[in-house]
């Protein structure tokens, strides 16, 4: 019990060293702080909520597993991502998801889709989660995890300067469907909207 | 004209998108760039506010995860504390280092046995040497010590075989000189 709460109060760093060293409370935290974020950053690799979960705890044993080998020196966000990934590609590497497919055809929306984009405005992650798989990743680990754009090269494997190219088509994008969703509003005529960003 | 602002401001946009991934402000003719032109400006805007808006989102999206699925996880982990999994990772160290030995020691053997079998052609042997008529020579011989010197030393054989060879030739030769010299007579 004491182990528990103590756990609470440590760095992910160290909680990694000290399951390394046998400590199962200090994973268990780590499972609890990581698992929801680690469930929203996969969520745009599959299609079903069982697929996510699936992922998630496949991500996690494999980590309990090679914990030993985890260097404190890095941040342990980095090393559990780019597990994440590789499990993600290696298991749906022949998935693509139909939400990618959907971004990719959105250039002229349906007025339905409008309702949809306003009402997924509501939260910027869920907007986010209508852009491509790459550029959604590219966000969440920048935005969410606060990782700078070397890390985010590091976890899905490619050069900073594709991270870079990413990150600002997913800014170009999500002000695009910003734009969308704030003349939906206009539309719909439900609050005077002064400005394009003022649900931000 | 129109078309050259446009590209322009693509440009200004990757200025304005590299500052946010950097998070420094955004360079001075960059930014009177943008007090001319509106979807710059706008485009700035979304940048500079996206970061506390993903950072307050987040929380809202996180709260709303079901917390079913940690411990899910948690009793799929195995039983065992991490030490005992540093031992399983030796162990498969071990395993798959196994099958790399296996083949090696294979080839070793099969090298070994190639060039036995190589040199014990190329050795030159005589036909009689294992034959049943130089066994029974060799047990007719008179004493242990002279069997024993003609198996060991095949140098002694060898002088013994020329020795033959010359008292043959020398028997020959003298018979020859004997006719020859029995004609001159004549």
């Amino acid at each position: 019990m004491h182990e528990i709460s103590m756990a609470k109060h440590l760095s992910d760093e160290a909680l990694a060293a000290k399951a390394a060293e046998g400590s199962r409370a200090s994973f268990e935290e780590l499972v609890s702080r990581y698992s929801p974020r680690l469930f929203y950053f996969l969520r745009h690799r599959t299609e079903t909520d069982q697929d996510i979960e699936d992922l998630v705890q496949e991500t996690f044993l494999k980590a309990f597993k090679n914990i030993d080998r985890f260097n404190p020196e890095w941040k342990f966000s980095t090393w559990l991502y780019t597990i994440a990934v590789r499990q993600a590609i290696s298991r749906f590497r022949s998935i693509k998801t139909a939400k990618s497919s959907l971004a990719a055809t959105s250039s002229n929306p349906d007025p339905e889709e409008i309702v949809i984009q306003k009402e997924e405005s509501q939260n910027i992650w869920k907007l986010a989660n209508t852009l491509t798989k790459k550029q959604f990743e590219a966000l969440w680990l920048h935005y969410a995890e606060d990782m700078p754009v070397k890390e985010i090269a590091k976890v899905t494997k490619k050069k900073p300067i594709t991270v870079r190219v990413l990150l600002h088509r997913a800014r170009l994008n999500l002000a695009k469907r910003i734009d969308r969703a704030s003349f939906a509003e206009n539309l719909a005529g439900t609050t005077p909207v002064e400005h394009k960003f003022s649900f931000l | 004209m129109k078309r050259r602002g446009k590209m322009f401001c693509s440009i200004y946009k990757w200025m304005i998108s590299q500052a946010a991934d950097s998070e420094k402000p955004i360079p001075g003719y960059v930014k009177h760039h943008t007090h001319r032109c509106d979807t710059c400006r706008e485009f700035a805007q979304l940048c500079e506010s996206l970061k506390p808006k993903f950072a307050q989102d987040k929380q809202v999206l996180l709260e709303n995860y079901d917390e079913a699925l940690d411990k899910k996880i948690i009793t799929a982990l195995p039983r065992e504390s991490t030490p005992i999994l540093d031992q399983q990772v030796v162990t498969r160290k071990l395993k798959t280092h196994r099958p790399a030995l296996l083949p090696a020691l294979g080839a070793a053997f099969l090298v070994l046995a190639v060039s036995i079998s190589i040199i014990f052609l190329a050795v030159p042997r005589s036909e009689n040497a294992t034959s049943l008529g130089r066994i029974s020579e060799l047990v007719s011989a008179a004493s242990p010590e002279g069997v024993l010197v003609k198996v060991e030393s095949p140098l002694e054989r060898e002088y013994m075989e020329l020795k033959q060879t010359l008292d043959s030739t020398t028997k020959f030769l003298l018979s020859s000189l004997n006719f020859r010299i029995g004609q001159q007579a004549e």
